[in-house]
C-alpha cells in the first residue's frame, strides 16, 4: 500500500499532552534510516482492529531541542481524534517493540533557503514540522520569528521547547489564557517583503493567514502550507462497493478509504498521490443511493456535480452501496 | 483494473554498503562527504542559459533569475526524469521541456499544463548556493545543516590588491588522491621539474599539524634560489631568497597555499616580500571523477601581463602533471587485479592525517 516500504520499530513512547503521545521509530537493525529535511513526513500504515490498513501522514519533528534525531529514529507526535480511528488506534495499539511499515519520507513543505526570514505559525498539533523547521533556521542562523498557538498550555505539544529553543523570537498563544490574542493581519502586516511565511494547523488558522495575505496584497507564494489528506469530519459512514466489472463486493468502513478498502480486497486500482490530486484513481459511478462526498481538488465542479465520477482515493459515499464501473 | 510498472518501487533498502571500521583512512571507494560546502561552478559559468552539472553524483541544473540570484536545483522533473536543464527559463519559473511543469527557483511545483490543478507534490529537490566572488558554492548534504559560516575563506579571489590567473579540469580520478597530492610536497622535483619544487626543498624538514578538521603543513627553506614558478614572476631566479609555505586541508572542498617569498637584500626601493596564494578546488563528480578549478594569485605586479602568462602557463602545466598521474594511478588501482596494500612513509603523514580526518566525517555521515 506504500511506495516504499519501510520496516520499523517503535523504540519508545513519550505522552506529551493528554490527548498527544509522540512515538520514536527506529529501524529494527539498529542502523541509519533514509535521511529528511525540516517540513518532511512520512506515511504509516496503521491497522485499525476491523478496519483495515490505512496510510496516514505524519510530519517528522526531527528531536526536542537543537540537536538532531539525525538518522538514528523518526520521530511523530500523535494526537488522539475521537472519531478518527487511525490515531486512536495508534494511541492503543503502538507500544515499544511495536513493529510497522511506513514509506520513505517525503517533502512537500521545505524551507525556502532563499527566505530572507521565515515566519512560522502553528496551530496545536500542526506544531510537528513547524518545530523541525525552527531547529533548522536556529542551525543556519537564520532571520526568523515563531508563533505556536493552541487551546491551552497543557494540550499544546513541545510548548516549552519552542520557547527554548526560539527564545526572543518565539510567541505562545493559548485561548484560555488572558493577554493579547494571535492577530494574523498585525503580524504579516509587520512582516518584511523578503518574508514567507510557513503554516501548519487547523483549516481555520491556514485560511486566515491566506485570508490577511491576500488583504495585505501579498502574493499567494508568500504562505505555504501543508496539504494532507484531509481529516475526518466525523461524519463518514460505512458502505459497500460493487464492482461491476469484476462482480465484487467489497466494504469500506467509516474509517478507511474505498481505495484502501479496494486495496485490502486484493484490487490494483490506479493511483499516485493519495491527496486527490494527481486525478488518477476517479473511477466511473454507475450507481449511488446516497449522495457523492467530494473531497478532492481534481475532479471539476461539473463533474462533481454530474455524480458519474469519484476519486476513490479522499472522497466517499454518504449512502450504504455504491456501484463502481470498474 | 491493471497497474502500471512506475508504481512498482524497490523496498528502501538502508545505506549499509559499506562498513566503517574505526581508524580507517579515506580512499576513492569512501562514500563521498555531503555535508559541506562544494563549488557548484564559477560564476562566470551560470547565467540565464541553464546549465547542467553532476556533483556528489546528484545531476544539477544551474541558472539565474531575472534579479540575477544563482539557482541550483535536481536535474530531474519528479515526473518523468527528463532533465530540467533541456527545459526553458520563462523569467524566473523553469519549465521542464516534456511535458511544460513549471518549478519556482525554491524548486515547489507553479503549474503543470496537464492538470486543471497544481499539485501540491510536486517539487524538485532546490540546492542552497551561496556567491563568493568567482565561486558559486552548493550545499548538497542535509539542508538543516547548511550554515553559510562553514563556507572557508577564498577572500583573496575577489580582492582588489590580489591578482589571480586560473584554470579547470575535469579528470577522472579521486578527491582524496588529489587532496594528498598537495599536502605531498616531495613530489614536486620529480612529477613537476624545474617548475615547483627543488630536490633541497623535498628534503627540508615539515611541520604538520592539525586544527579541528584542517591540516596545516609549515615549510620554511631558507637562502635557497626558488624554483621557477617563484623565481620567474618574482625577476629573483637563481638569487638566494628564504620561501616560507603553509599548505592547507581547508576542508573536502578546498585546498589553499600560502607561500612567500623573501629576498633578504632587496634592491634600493625594491619590496622584500612577494607573496602567493594558491587555491585548489575540488568538487566530486563521482567517487571517480572531480571537478577541478585552481587560482593562482598574487599580491605584486598586478598589472603585469607577462607575469599573468607565464604563471598562468606554468600553473597549467604543473597541475596537468598532477591530473595525469592521478587519473593513471586511479586506472591501476581500480583495474589491476592483483590487491596491494600502498606503503606509506614519513612524508606521507600529512596525507595520512587528511585521510583519517575525510573518513571519520564520512563515517559520522554513514551513522547520524
Amino acid at each position: 500500500m506504500l511506495k516504499d516500504n519501510l520496516d520499523l520499530v517503535v523504540r519508545a513512547v513519550t505522552p506529551l499532552t493528554p490527548r498527544i503521545c509522540e512515538y520514536l521509530l527506529a529501524s529494527p537493525e539498529g542502523g541509519p534510516l533514509p535521511s529528511y529535511e525540516a517540513g518532511a513526513h512520512i506515511e504509516l500504515l496503521v491497522n485499525p482492529p476491523g478496519v483495515g490498513a490505512t496510510v496516514r501522514h505524519y510530519s517528522l519533528v526531527g528531536g526536542t531541542d537543537a540537536a538532531s534525531d539525525g538518522r538514528q529514529a523518526y520521530r511523530i507526535a500523535v494526537q488522539r481524534e475521537d472519531r478518527a480511528r487511525g490515531s486512536a488506534c495508534i494511541h492503543e495499539t503502538f507500544k515499544v517493540g511495536t513493529r510497522l511499515k511506513a514509506s520513505a519520507p517525503a517533502n512537500h513543505f521545505a524551507l525556502d533557503h532563499r527566505d530572507g526570514k521565515s515566519l512560522l505559525i502553528a496551530g496545536g498539533i500542526g506544531i510537528t514540522p513547524i518545530f523541525s523547521m525552527l531547529r533548522s533556521l536556529v542551525f543556519r542562523k537564520r532571520h526568523f520569528e515563531i508563533v505556536y498557538s493552541g487551546r491551552s498550555r497543557s494540550e499544546m505539544a513541545y510548548a516549552s521547547e519552542v520557547v527554548q529553543l526560539g527564545g526572543r523570537h518565539a510567541q505562545i498563544y493559548c485561548n484560555d489564557e488572558s493577554g493579547k490574542q494571535l492577530d494574523l493581519k498585525a503580524l504579516l502586516a509587520a512582516q518584511p517583503a523578503d518574508c514567507t511565511v510557513y503554516i501548519c494547523g487547523p483549516a481555520g488558522l491556514i485560511d486566515a493567514a491566506r485570508a490577511a495575505a491576500t488583504a495585505l496584497g501579498w502574493p499567494a507564494q508568500r504562505v505555504r502550507s501543508e496539504l494532507f489528506t484531509p481529516p475526518p469530519t466525523g461524519e463518514e459512514v460505512a458502505f459497500e462497493v460493487v464492482l461491476k466489472q469484476s462482480g465484487k463486493t467489497i466494504q469500506v468502513g467509516a474509517n478507511t478509504s474505498i481505495l484502501d478498502a479496494l486495496k485490502n480486497a486484493g484490487q490494483f486500482p490506479l493511483f499516485d498521490c493519495r491527496r486527490g490530486e494527481c486525478g488518477l484513481c476517479p473511477l466511473p459511478v454507475l450507481q449511488a443511493d446516497g449522495p457523492l462526498v467530494h473531497r478532492d481538488r481534481y475532479l471539476s465542479d461539473e463533474e462533481k456535480a454530474s455524480g458519474r465520477t469519484l476519486c476513490i482515493c479522499v472522497s466517499r459515499l454518504k449512502g450504504s452501496r455504491l456501484v463502481l464501473d470498474a | 483494473m491493471m497497474t502500471i510498472p512506475v508504481h512498482v518501487a524497490p523496498p528502501v533498502q538502508p545505506a549499509k554498503a559499506f562498513v566503517f571500521e574505526p581508524g580507517g583512512f579515506a580512499d576513492h571507494s569512501t562514500p563521498l562527504i555531503l555535508d559541506c560546502w562544494y563549488v557548484a561552478a564559477l560564476s562566470a559559468e551560470v547565467s540565464r542559459n541553464i546549465i547542467s552539472r553532476r556533483l556528489l553524483g546528484t545531476d544539477v541544473a544551474l541558472y539565474r533569475t531575472l534579479a540575477g540570484e544563482s539557482v541550483a536545483v535536481r536535474n530531474r522533473c519528479p515526473h518523468r526524469s527528463f532533465p530540467l536543464a533541456k527545459g526553458t527559463l520563462d523569467g524566473d519559473i523553469l519549465q521542464c521541456g516534456y511535458h511544460g511543469m513549471q518549478f519556482d527557483p525554491s524548486g515547489r511545483c507553479v503549474n503543470m499544463p496537464s492538470l486543471p490543478i497544481t499539485p501540491g507534490n510536486a517539487s524538485v529537490r532546490s540546492f542552497a548556493v551561496l556567491e563568493r566572488g568567482p565561486l558559486i558554492w552548493i550545499w548538497m548534504g542535509d539542508s538543516d545543516k547548511a550554515d553559510e559560516a562553514l563556507i572557508p575563506d577564498t577572500s583573496w579571489l575577489h580582492d582588489p590588491k590580489w591578482k589571480s590567473v586560473s584554470g579547470a579540469f575535469h579528470m577522472k580520478s579521486d578527491y582524496i588522491s588529489m587532496h594528498e597530492n598537495l599536502l605531498d610536497q616531495t613530489h614536486f622535483p620529480f612529477l613537476h621539474p624545474g617548475a615547483i619544487g627543488t630536490p633541497e626543498y623535498a628534503r627540508s624538514k615539515l611541520d604538520v599539524r592539525q586544527e579541528g578538521e584542517v591540516i596545516i603543513i609549515d615549510r620554511v627553506l631558507k637562502n635557497s634560489p626558488p624554483p621557477g614558478v617563484y623565481g620567474v614572476p618574482t625577476g629573483l631566479i637563481g638569487r638566494p631568497v628564504d620561501r616560507y609555505s603553509k599548505a592547507r586541508f581547508a576542508t573536502p572542498a578546498l585546498h589553499v597555499a600560502f607561500a612567500k617569498i623573501v629576498d633578504p637584500s632587496p634592491p634600493a626601493g625594491a619590496q622584500s616580500d612577494y607573496r602567493f596564494n594558491i587555491t585548489h578546488i575540488f568538487t566530486p563528480e563521482t567517487n571517480g571523477a572531480i571537478h577541478y578549478w585552481w587560482f593562482n594569485s598574487r599580491d605584486f605586479k598586478l598589472d603585469d601581463k607577462d607575469a599573468d602568462d607565464y604563471l598562468h602557463a606554468a600553473s597549467a602545466k604543473a597541475y596537468l602533471e598532477d591530473v595525469d598521474a592521478l587519473e593513471w594511478i586511479l586506472d591501476v588501482v581500480t583495474q589491476d587485479a592483483q590487491p596491494q596494500f600502498d606503503l606509506n612513509f614519513a612524508p606521507d603523514k600529512p596525507g595520512l592525517m587528511m585521510r583519517r580526518v575525510i573518513y571519520d566525517r564520512a563515517a559520522a555521515e554513514a551513522n547520524t
